[in-house]
């Protein structure tokens, strides 16, 4: 593997945490933000148009969809473990967040939609994608 | 386990960086095996070492906890 294939990966983990980060907070507004305000098609579109506007960002600008010919694993080592760690972070989470709707979805669930829990649990997903990697990433 | 990559690595004027160039692995993976907290593959080891011209047992030394 060239260094310029390495230095590519790097550089596509570190923008896909940030990634990941972003689109964890948008979802997390969508999910929770109708809840206090009773409201939701605002948001909603907001919710959309930044989705779509930050995913063309990420692929235009970095062309990562490209450069990483659809690869499911990173070819460094230890870009490969750390990459691994964080989904078992996803799992972990994502396990507590639902957890956490089974013992207290009674008292939510007449307020909360299936769209709403949906984006809360992606919400989840890509917020903790995004924090294990910055975190297992620092020097 | 503890290594010697940082004093080699050192001794030969490299940065971590340069040093990942050489053996084509990310600086992050010099960085981490550095502190010890990641472990290498036996390739990664064994590219180390044949860089260094010296051998794995040299590089990494285990601990009694290992």
């Amino acid at each position: 593997m060239s260094n310029h294939d390495i230095k590519n990966e790097e550089k596509f983990m570190g923008q896909n945490a940030w990634f990941s980060l972003f689109m964890g907070v948008t979802l997390l507004i969508i999910s929770v933000y109708p809840l206090l305000t009773q409201t939701s098609a605002p948001l909603l579109f907001f919710g959309t148009a930044a989705f779509l506007g930050s995913f063309c960002m990420f692929v235009i600008r970095g062309g990562f969809t490209w450069k990483m010919k659809y690869h499911l694993t990173y070819k460094d080592e230890y870009l490969n473990t750390i990459d691994t760690i964080a989904y078992k972070h996803v799992v972990l989470g994502l396990l507590f967040s639902m957890g956490g709707v089974y013992l207290f979805s009674d008292d939510l669930a007449l307020e909360v939609s299936h769209t709403m829990m949906a984006s809360f649990y992606l919400a989840v997903m890509c917020l903790i994608y995004g924090v294990s990697i910055l975190w297992q990433s620092k020097d | 386990m503890q290594n010697q990559i940082a004093k080699y690595r050192k001794e030969a004027g490299l940065s971590q960086q340069e040093l990942a160039d050489l053996i084509a692995v990310s600086r992050k993976t010099i960085s981490t095996v550095e502190t010890a907290r990641f472990t290498p593959s036996v390739i990664i080891a064994l590219k180390i070492a044949r860089h260094f011209n010296t051998s794995v047992e040299s590089l990494f030394t285990l601990q009694e906890h290992d």
